[in-house]
């Protein structure tokens, strides 16, 4: 009698978990919709018709969100991605002078250096991420206001004669479809889930768990490394404010696109893509109807913390590292 | 007779989907050690942590002394006078013999906003005094006494103020002679006082001996309470088990030949403070088991084999001359190991039971010789080795985490089997799984010394390593301390005598 009736609670349990699932997979997809038809009508359609100006924002926000994705997915975090972005591009518009494919590979490595920074001292010194990013964030954003001191650092003219919609559109395509490949289809996408779900377990099944978090940190530097020299091409030079707030888009955009903020198994490649996408539009909206900077800032903290709050898995949480 | 002083009244609890304690009613008498006696997983210790405040309640109520009592914490229990002893160390690390025993009951010492430090070890010297531990000084850290030394600071603790009940919670199995004496001179203390003592211990014969009444538990129902001189051990064993043990449980030959090929030797492995100068080898078809207390070191070696361990010195080599000094080569040259801590360390808890099992086999599971995965190929993986395991599941993307702890053990099993690891260190295989999976999880072990695979159990569970093992390793302070073959007289008294 009373195993028939656990058996029943059992049962509801599951069921219940897996609808939970099932929303939180839907959700972010069915928010893009919903805003992007009710921006659409509040701005009179005006959205849609500037649609390529309202997209021109996305591209550095989806390749460098991609970065942090793979991060939080091993239960990391990273606050220091605004500050790679400013430094990579400053050293990305130097080196445009002398060469475009080097201010592409100079961007990557400075990020990837940065990153290796964040590593260092993440996995070898044992220091909590974000307290380590957030560190790094400071340090770089001061190195950077130190190298455009005098003034901005301006990119030559053939690096801003590559941009083009297109163009940005075909690299955007291509970073996060290689993304999308390596956290899928191979075991690099099960190792990062498995890390965020139970890193002493991950461990104990094999996984070189330091190593790994160490080398996604590097990646996501060189990512967003390479987020920079699209976000130069498009501005032509840096001022000391370059990336400034990008790790709050990035993780707000995150957040709306479903990601479980203490990463693991839940986390799912459609999370940076719609939700750089949602963010994009919901600020672009926001925006043209006329919402100031001050206020914008306000709406996004609403909203970002009225999501991790409905969507924080808390059974699985116990510490953000 | 005897008044009633607890009435346990309809006590659920679940963790999750697992129900621990299923609508258990029994009352408790004054002036008596009432023992609780269960498989593990029983619900003994859940009850007695849902009493004393550890756990929160769920239905049902405690009744003491005719009001019921629902305590919030530790600390509101000791003020309803219930107070416990755990299994595992209860002191705190960096605070005073004196203030672990005041721990939560500090007020008695502070005047005008300060502590009175001086009062508060005087109070605590006296009563020391009063136990005879004179050698024990309430102003020095706890950390500068060993194991044995903490337990009684605890006994003192949880029995200066005279509590209506101590729970005493598998105290026993840490303590060595000299520290049962003193635990049961204060056991029958408390009870010529009128005051009641639970009793929980895994030895049928020490409860017997020491308790006054025996309530038997069982995967969380009651079964029974009955009068410690009106049984014995069979009987207990019976209830506890709700039938005969069979021979089957165990493997039951005796006096098969191992074979003499090594597979793995073991040379001088020391790990700082855990283990030192471990020397062994394992034959290939052993059954090769650890035994000894908890604090034994046991545990670490099968760490140190795995290339688990923070800092070690020594060599694990395989036959072929093959060092292994991590987790990842470990598992490229067969071995496979399943941790006592199953939630931590073996199951990835928050993901499903198909990456569990698919793990350390993703390489082996891609499109022909490419890195990408097939996750059909992954599917159909962890489907067979979880079926082949009996894995109780929905199905293979369930989440681990809403599996039983038998489950989750068997997922790891499905993990390593799927593998085809050859030498297989099992560390508590059966802690806290029900009769049934343990069964089949000794039915497993049999099979897999006949197809040639070698085991190494780590137990704390003595029974299960005479019954199973070829060979049985004791440790004791981080050292090997003998070593006993497979016969039919070993005993769990001969292993004691060696561990202890």
């Amino acid at each position: 009698m009373s195993d028939a009736i656990t058996e029943k609670n059992k049962e509801q349990e599951l069921k219940s978990l897996r609808r939970m699932r099932l929303i939180r997979a839907l959700l972010p997809i069915v928010g893009l919709i919903l805003v992007c038809v009710l921006f659409n009508f509040l701005t009179h359609g005006r959205l849609l018709k500037h649609w390529p100006l309202a997209m021109s924002q996305v591209y550095v926000t989806m390749i460098a969100s991609m970065g942090v994705f793979f991060i939080m997915t091993m239960g990391g975090l990273d606050f220091s991605q605004g500050s790679i972005l400013g430094l990579s591009a400053i050293v990305c518009c130097y080196l445009s002078h002398y060469n475009i494919p080097l201010a592409i590979v100079g961007g990557m490595v400075t990020g990837a250096l940065i990153g290796a920074v964040n590593g260092y001292f993440y996995v070898n010194r044992k220091i909590k991420s974000f307290i380590v990013t957030i560190c790094t964030m400071f340090l770089f954003r001061g190195l950077i206001k130190f190298l455009t001191t005098n003034s901005p650092v301006a990119g030559s003219a053939a690096l801003v004669s590559i941009d083009s919609t297109m163009f940005k559109v075909i690299c955007t395509s291509c970073v996060v479809f290689m993304g999308f490949i390596c956290f899928s289809c191979t075991k690099f996408g099960v190792y990062l889930r498995a890390i965020g779900a139970g890193e002493k377990a991950a461990m104990f099944a094999g996984i070189r768990t330091d190593r790994m978090k160490f080398y996604v940190y590097v990646l996501a530097g060189a990512i967003t490394g390479f987020a920079a020299f699209i976000s130069s091409i498009k501005v032509g030079s840096v001022t000391s404010s370059g990336g400034n707030q990008l790790e709050t888009q990035i993780l707000i955009a995150l957040v709306l696109g479903g990601m479980p903020i203490s990463g693991g198994a839940m986390a799912r490649f459609s999370n940076c893509v719609v939700g750089s996408l949602l963010y994009v539009v919901l600020s672009s909206g926001l925006t043209m109807i006329g919402f100031t900077t001050q206020m914008m800032q306000l709406i996004q903290g609403v909203i970002f913390l009225l999501f991790v709050a409905l969507f924080a898995d808390r059974k699985s949480i116990s510490v953000i590292k | 007779m005897s008044e009633v002083r607890l009435q346990v009244r309809n006590i659920s609890k679940h963790f999750g989907i697992t129900r621990a304690l299923d609508n258990i009613s029994f009352d408790i008498n004054k002036g008596e050690v009432h023992a609780l006696i269960g498989e593990n997983g029983s619900g003994k210790s859940t009850m007695t942590n849902m009493l004393t405040g550890i756990y929160p309640m769920e239905t049902g109520k405690f009744i003491l002394d005719g009001k019921e009592v629902h305590a919030k914490n530790q600390v509101d229990a000791n003020n309803h006078g219930i107070s416990i002893i755990v299994q595992e160390l209860g002191t705190l690390s960096g605070l005073t013999v004196a203030e672990n025993i005041f721990l939560g009951h500090e007020e008695r010492f502070i005047k005008g906003g300060f502590r009175n430090t001086q009062a508060m070890n005087a109070e605590a010297n006296r009563l020391l005094h009063e136990y005879g531990f004179d050698y024990i000084k309430a102003n020095v850290l706890v950390d500068e006494y060993n194991f044995e030394d903490r337990k009684l600071i605890e006994i003192v603790k949880a029995t200066y103020f005279k509590p209506k009940i101590v729970v005493i919670d598998e105290t026993t199995t840490a303590l060595s002679q000299e520290g049962r004496e003193e635990l049961y001179k204060q056991m029958n203390r408390i009870r010529d006082e009128g005051n009641t003592v639970i009793f929980i211990s895994h030895d049928l014969s020490e409860i017997l001996d020491k308790s006054d009444t025996i309530t038997i538990l069982r995967d969380g129902e009651y079964i029974d309470t009955v009068k410690s001189s009106d049984v014995t051990e069979d009987d207990l064993k019976k209830l506890m088990v709700g039938r005969e043990v069979t021979g089957k449980y165990y493997r039951n030959d005796y006096g098969e030949k191992v074979s003499e090929e090594v597979v793995l030797s073991v040379k001088n492995v020391t790990v700082k403070g855990l283990i030192k100068d471990v020397s062994f080898d394992l034959h290939k078809g052993e059954i090769l088991g650890f035994g000894g207390l908890s604090e034994s070191g046991m545990h670490e070696i099968g760490k140190a084999i795995f290339g688990a361990s923070y800092d070690r010195e020594g060599e694990v080599v395989l036959a072929n001359g093959t060092q292994i000094n991590d987790i990842p080569s470990a598992i490229k040259n067969s071995i496979a190991y399943t941790s006592k801590d199953r939630d931590n360390e073996s199951v990835v808890i928050n993901q499903s039971i198909k990456d569990n099992i698919a793990l350390p086999s993703l390489d082996d599971l891609t499109y022909g010789k490419t890195k990408f995965i097939d996750w059909k190929k992954v599917k159909n993986f962890a489907n067979k080795f979880a079926a082949d395991m009996s894995v109780k599941m929905v199905n293979v993307d369930q989440f681990v985490s809403e599996l039983s702890g038998g489950n989750k053990q068997k997922v790891v099993l499905a993990r390593w089997i799927g593998k085809g690891s050859d030498i297989v260190v099992l560390d508590s295989p059966t802690r806290g799984i029900d009769i049934k999976v343990k069964q089949d999880i000794y039915q497993l072990m049999d099979q897999m010394r006949k197809e040639g695979k070698s085991i190494i159990m780590i137990s704390e569970e003595l029974m299960e390593l005479i019954g199973m093992c070829d060979r049985i390793i004791i440790m004791k302070d981080g050292a090997i301390k003998g070593e006993l073959p497979r016969s039919r007289e070993l005993n769990e008294n001969s292993l004691i005598s060696m561990m202890v």
